[in-house]
């Protein structure tokens, strides 16, 4: 999430409002302004509470920098402190403003509950804030996240979206995405990610196909696994080697995330940023992929028999001097 | 309802009997009949019989050990056990080559991975097919009367339809689960009275798919039919269960629980455990209806259902809530009770390494 760029444009639009219609021009030149100090800008609960969280968020990212160096203990009582000490700037934030739609999800997403309880969570606060504040609606742009108000409540859906797949809950995975990408076309967040792997998991080959198309087949880790795993599990073998292959070619790494799976921590809130085909993006797919290659027990096996795969995977491992667990 | 080997060999000597008794007069066949029973039990082998009914009586036999004695064995015993396992398929299937029961008892031995058995039973089963036909119609042609030619053809077809319900739970364990229903049905279509209950299989698979619908028509087709027991089985309540929880209708799937547990005994205790058991390698295991043994198979089943999704204590998300559903409806008694058995359970399968899987 790109939080001081949301505060900087969500003071700008309150601002531009209290001065009265301005150009063009004169909104920008107010938005460098923001930019150079939001804190001057801040004129009510709701912003004070949403800088809490930005702060919080950017002091959470920079406590990860060190994650590499530490064992396994030490990483535990790291994670735990940090996600101790958002959940108290989100309490704070919530103090300042009890409506925060970012610190109330950001307060379940940092919890120490089970992906079961995250999920009714996450489904009791979109169900509140959809009773607070009516349903999210696509606006004027025809893109429900051109308004910066809104996107605290796309991500809530998308959050919901992924621990439906967690917690093997296919069908409202499904219809979460689908509201998202209706709602909100460009889908910024990424939902569509998360699409393409239920509809694997849910063997809908149409759903897939229509969701490629929409994609104009550009493909990345997620649909390039996805389509292996969809076509592994209807059986269509060859179609699934060409998928594999596909996959093992177009995503650095993606073979190798395969065989030697890394731990990734809890999205606070959301995906985190990665380079189109990049590393990252293999491991964020391998990662959100998980309980459905789980669920495939054979898929592993399988994938690192077809010729190439295993080699590129221990090809990209020395070459980028990771680790092998044998 | 299940396959049950003995009563199948019964049967198909009944039928062999019966057949070389036509030129007999009525009493005299009456007679000669009332003396099978005995035979059977005492003499098995003095009976007329071709080959391919020897290698069934040693695949019931075979099935009697590995399926029925096996888990209950001790760790020497099992060795022994497994090896006279063996031995009886190789005998049968040299006696019949195409002892396709046999064949596929030994397969599920043999092969490394869910995957390639499931690979090697879809690349045969064409075969199956043609062969089980071919015998369905020369048994049926050699009876005499509707009924017996009917349960002639009926039991030719069985290794066919076996060897599909066998395709269809090995799908739904390697996550193909559109397979798996594909094969159900050419199981149901195969043998309408559902003698192995494919059903059974075919209702965990729609939950998988959380298609509601699906499990909805199976459930009316069997309704309809006159030889089936009503859709409250373990399996079909346990993918209701599901579906409801995939809803997050926890409280709809919280009464179906307690509805399951009013069908079967000790119902909270076997959801506390979850146990997974090795597959029956002849059939799914006969256990009396609305048994416990009955709603711990099912269980053991459903673990494509229990295991999946993220979860802390690696139960799996439904897995986790359900043990969690049956818990609070125990006494602490019985939960230490349950807590020290899982524990000796756990050290059991430490000192023994892995958990003994079947005949291999």
């Amino acid at each position: 999430m790109n939080a001081r760029d949301e505060l900087v444009h969500r003071l700008s639009i309150k601002r531009s409002r209290k001065l009265g219609s301005l150009s063009k021009e004169a909104f920008a030149e107010l938005e460098l302004a923001v930019r150079e100090d939001p804190s001057n800008f801040v004129d009510d609960a709701e912003e004070q509470a949403f800088s809490v969280i930005v702060q919080a968020l950017a002091r959470f990212e920079e406590s990860r920098h060190d994650d590499d160096l530490l064992d396994d203990e030490q990483y535990l009582a790291a994670r735990e402190t940090r996600m101790r000490r958002i959940s108290a700037a989100c309490t704070q934030a919530l103090g300042l403003n009890e409506q925060c739609v970012d610190a109330r999800l950001i307060m379940v997403l940092a919890s120490d509950v089970t992906p079961d309880e995250q999920t009714g969570m996450l489904l009791g606060l979109d169900k509140q804030l959809e009773q607070d504040f009516g349903p999210i609606e696509p606006g004027a742009a025809g893109d429900a996240w051109a308004d910066v108000f809104v996107r605290p409540r796309l991500r809530v859906r998308a959050a919901l979206a992924r621990a439906c797949v967690d917690t093997a809950r296919f069908t409202m995975a499904r219809s979460n995405c689908e509201d998202l990408l209706a709602l909100a076309p460009l889908d910024t967040l990424g939902a569509r990610f998360t699409y393409a792997l239920t509809l694997a998991r849910l063997e809908d080959e149409e759903g897939f196909n229509w969701l490629d198309a929409r994609e104009k087949r550009k493909g990345n880790a997620w649909f390039h696994l996805s389509r292996a795993l969809l076509m592994y599990k209807l059986g269509r073998m060859p179609a699934a080697r060409r998928a594999l292959r596909g996959y093992d070619r177009l995503c650095a790494g993606g073979a190798y995330i395969l065989l030697q799976p890394i731990f990734v921590d809890t999205y606070i809130p959301d995906r985190p940023a990665f380079e189109p085909g990049s590393f990252t993006e293999a491991m964020l797919a391998a990662h959100e992929a998980e309980p459905i290659i789980a669920d495939t027990p054979d898929f592993v096996g399988w994938a690192s028999q077809q010729p190439g795969f295993y080699d590129s995977a221990v090809a990209y491992c020395e070459r980028n001097g990771l680790d092998w667990r044998s | 309802m299940a396959f049950d080997p003995q009563r199948e060999d019964y049967q198909r000597l009944g039928l062999r009997f019966a057949n070389s008794l036509s030129t007999a007069s009525p009493t005299e066949a009456t007679r000669a009949f009332a003396s099978f029973g005995r035979r059977f039990a005492r003499d098995r082998d003095s009976l007329p019989q071709s080959d391919a009914d020897r290698a069934f009586g040693l695949v019931a036999a075979a099935a009697k050990n590995i399926d029925y004695e096996l888990p209950f064995a001790t760790d020497e015993e099992a060795e022994q056990i497994i090896a006279r396992g063996h031995a009886l398929l190789d005998e049968a299937i040299s006696l019949d080559a195409q002892c396709y029961d046999a064949l596929r008892m030994k397969a599920a031995a043999e092969h490394p991975s869910f995957e390639s058995f499931y690979t090697f039973l879809f690349d045969q089963s064409d075969e199956v097919r043609r062969t089980c036909e071919e015998r369905r119609d020369k048994a049926a042609a050699a009876c005499e009367g509707d009924e017996r030619a009917q349960l002639a053809a009926s039991i030719a077809m069985r290794p066919y339809v076996r060897w599909v319900a066998t395709q269809a739970e090995q799908a739904l364990i390697c996550g193909r689960n559109k397979e798996a229903l594909r094969w159900a049905h050419i199981a149901l279509e195969t043998d309408s009275r559902d003698t192995g209950d494919v059903r059974f299989t075919a209702a965990l698979t729609y939950a998988k798919l959380e298609d509601e619908q699906g499990l909805d028509a199976l459930t009316m087709a069997s309704k309809t039919h006159p030889h089936t027991r009503p859709s409250n089985d373990a399996w079909t309540q346990i993918a209701r269960m599901a579906i409801a929880y995939k809803r997050y209708d926890l409280t709809e799937a919280a009464q179906l629980f307690d509805q399951l547990a009013r069908t079967y005994p000790h119902a909270a205790e076997s959801f506390v455990r979850q146990l997974e058991l090795p597959d029956g390698v002849f059939a799914r295991l006969a256990v009396r209806p609305y048994s416990e043994d009955e709603l711990v198979l099912a269980l053991s089943e459903a673990t494509v259902l229990l295991q999946e999704g993220r979860d802390p204590d690696g139960r799996g998300a439904l897995g986790s809530w359900v043990a969690n559903q049956a818990a609070a409806r125990l006494p602490q008694s019985v939960l230490a009770m349950l807590a020290a058995e899982a524990e000796a359970r756990a050290q059991d399968a430490g000192t023994n390494g892995a958990d003994q899987g079947g005949m291999s």
